[in-house]
């Protein structure tokens, strides 16, 4: 039964340091020597990072976190003419993509076109699991996901109750995470952009 | 829950009715009776035959929706988890169709849940935890007598099957006042339900989508949510959560004295914690002094919004009532406030609330609430509850504050209280409701209470070897 929310998604914990450090010298020795030349230079620094505790764990069903930043990532077979579609939505946007503001988890999205545009490829740092507000994106901004992900095979809508299903058997874990502020999610972010701002207007007066 | 008896007894609907009411379990649609007596029964089913006879059995006493105003007849609802339903020979294939949260049962989903430290399962009370539990009854009544009555036929029809094993009896409510085990009116704010024709009250908000809290009916999204087939099992059918809380009277008791030297002041920072007086008067109505006439008006204690205190002066945005039902309140992140709304029946058990309680003694003595959570979607919902309302606060901008009421509080946990011109920070605030155990039930439709009552003879089953 698993009842920690921080799974550690790391190697297996059995391995002493040493074994690790050990296997990865063993695996890097089919390294080009560029590589394996290096990889003696970051021992030092290795030798610590494989004694802290891990900082990823495991976010919703799939998924890596670090703190509260989870990372997710989508791999779609496009329909023909797919690809120019979303060329053309995500030129229209320039980047304004309002209904991520309205989200308030969202730290950044990529979309990426794959393979002669025959695949997209999302990925996004996000606050949390996804899977709790997935009906919560259904009700309130399923037109602005329905016309990114219209295209992409086997999409079932926003609002179909597979939705979620079908997401998760796109989703592909990454390998590694990192996050420069575990703790801060977007609305902490902003708040304390604001509170940066008012401290400011504060000293600016007194000073 | 006094709140719709108060304005709603003898009113038969006026509207047409949308939802099969005589399909649905009364508990669905029923407030607790005012006052209120009652108990939780919790089977195990060491013989599928036995099982389904007990079913068959007590089905003349499970009342439906019908008649879900009148209170005044004792009545039981029929609940039963998911080792109840393999218990009870239920196919294969309709196992398989109930959703996995279900399936492995709320132990099992503890880290989803946030069931941590103190709450973790394996500091619950027997047989909460185990696969043991397998049916669960739940016995309402408006009086001592009739509780008796609902248990004495209750027990006739369990005692007399082998195959049926009682765990625990558990008596709940004949609180003075009907209390909870703080000490406050509780129960007040309900989901309205469209379709149910149970008019709502004022500031209950918009109608809810009956497939949010009863199977086989569109959602909020317009579509029904997956339902357990075949159909005559899921369909008006529900889930229910259960969740045993011991609540820690003395600690409560000690922070209030702790950050309150009048009277006075702890008993507005007792308000400011939940939303409300402990007369049920909200602070958005009633923000300076209590007013238990607006607290005991079902038609006026419910009967606001948040865009009157939008800066959270009057009702913390961490507090209990704005944390449980956020309203129009400006949300961090994007959600629809109506997808995470639950139909909740509290009840009350142990030693009344006792405002000397200051002991750490005191928060061992046994008192606190079982909570039947009741919506089409609970397990899913309490999930989300747990992780973003009860035990996080970035959705209000507070932070990692949590539910001062039903958080789990870390190590020098923090309550802020908004104020002119700073706000207020409240260090050390503590845990005041711990686990003792949980489990989710299926309440099945009365129809589909038969159906497994006579799945044997139906034919449609191998017996179930065990």
């Amino acid at each position: 039964m698993e009842t920690q929310k921080g799974t550690s998604v790391a190697p297996k914990q059995s391995q002493s340091a040493e074994q690790k450090l050990q296997k990865l010298r063993d695996i890097y020795a089919g390294a080009p020597e560029l590589g394996r030349v290096a990889l003696e230079r970051m021992m030092p620094e290795l030798e610590q990072a494989v004694r802290m505790a891990p900082r990823a764990t495991t976010a919703g069903r799939i998924g890596i976190r670090q703190g509260k930043v989870s990372e997710f990532l989508l791999i779609f077979k496009l329909k023909p003419g797919g690809a120019d579609r979303l060329r053309a939505l995500l030129g229209v946007l320039g980047g304004n993509f309002q209904g991520a503001d309205a989200v308030g988890t969202v730290h950044d999205m990529r979309f990426v076109l794959l393979d002669n545009d025959t695949k997209l490829l999302f990925a996004t740092a996000f606050d949390g699991d996804w899977d709790p507000y997935i009906a919560d994106f259904s009700t309130k901004i399923p037109d602005p996901l329905d016309v990114l992900f219209c295209d992409c095979e086997g999409y079932p809508g926003m609002h179909s109750p597979k939705v979620g299903e079908y997401l998760l058997n796109h989703q592909v874990q990454a390998e590694g995470w990192y996050v420069a502020n575990p703790n801060l999610t977007v609305a902490e972010t902003r708040r304390l952009e604001k509170v940066g701002k008012a401290v400011d207007e504060l000293l600016d007066k007194i000073g | 829950m006094s709140t719709l008896d108060e304005t709603a007894v003898g009113t038969p609907p006026a509207q047409a009715l949308a939802l099969d009411l005589h399909e649905i379990q009364a508990t669905v649609l029923r407030p607790r009776p005012t006052p209120y007596f009652g108990a939780h029964v919790l089977l195990r089913v060491d013989d599928a035959r036995a099982g389904r006879e007990l079913l068959r059995r007590l089905t003349p006493r499970v009342d439906s929706a019908a008649s879900w105003w009148d209170s005044a007849r004792p009545w039981l609802s029929v609940a039963i988890s998911y080792a109840g339903l393999q218990a009870l020979g239920v196919p294969l294939d309709s196992l398989q169709s109930f959703p996995e949260a279900f399936r492995v049962g709320m132990a099992a989903r503890a880290g989803q849940l946030r069931d941590e430290g103190v709450n973790d399962p394996k500091n619950w009370q027997p047989p909460f935890g185990t696969a043991e539990i397998h049916i669960g009854l739940s016995a309402f009544s408006d009086s001592e007598e009739k509780r008796r009555h609902i248990l004495a036929f209750a027990r006739e029809r369990y005692e007399q099957l082998r195959g049926v094993h009682l765990l625990v009896l558990e008596q709940f409510g004949a609180q003075p006042g009907d209390l909870n085990p703080l000490g406050y009116k509780d129960g007040i704010d309900q989901p309205a339900i469209e379709g149910s024709g149970v008019e709502p009250l004022p500031g209950q908000g918009p109608r809810i989508k009956a497939g949010e809290f009863i199977l086989g009916y569109p959602g909020e999204a317009g579509v029904p949510l997956p339902m357990p087939q075949p159909d005559v099992l899921g369909r008006n059918g529900t889930y229910v959560g259960l969740r045993k809380y011991q609540s820690r009277v003395g600690a409560f008791n000690r922070f209030l004295h702790a950050h309150g030297s009048t009277e006075e002041e702890r008993e507005l920072l007792a308000a400011k914690l939940v939303g409300r007086w402990r007369s049920g008067a909200p602070l958005t109505l009633a923000p300076d002094v209590d007013d238990p006439a607006l607290g005991a008006d079902a038609r006026r204690n419910n009967d606001f919004n948040y865009a009157m205190d939008p800066h959270g002066r009057q009702a913390p945005f961490g507090c209990h009532i704005r944390r449980m039902n956020p309203r129009d309140t400006t949300l961090s992140r994007l959600t629809d406030v109506n997808l995470h709304r639950l139909i909740r029946r509290g009840t009350t058990f142990g030693a009344p609330y006792d405002p000397n309680a200051l002991s750490e003694k005191d928060d061992q003595v046994s008192r606190g609430a079982y909570f039947l959570f009741i919506s089409a979607k609970a397990m899913a919902t309490m999930e989300f509850l747990q992780q973003e309302w009860i035990n996080d606060g970035d959705f209000i901008g507070a932070g990692s504050e949590r539910d001062p009421i039903i958080g789990l509080q870390e190590e020098e946990a923090t309550f802020t209280i908004p104020r002119e011109p700073v706000r207020r920070r409240i260090h050390g605030i503590e845990t005041f409701h711990v686990l003792r155990g949980g489990e989710y039930f299926f309440m099945p439709s009365l129809s589909a209470l038969q159906w497994i009552g006579n799945l044997a003879e139906t034919g449609s089953i191998e017996q179930k070897e065990r």
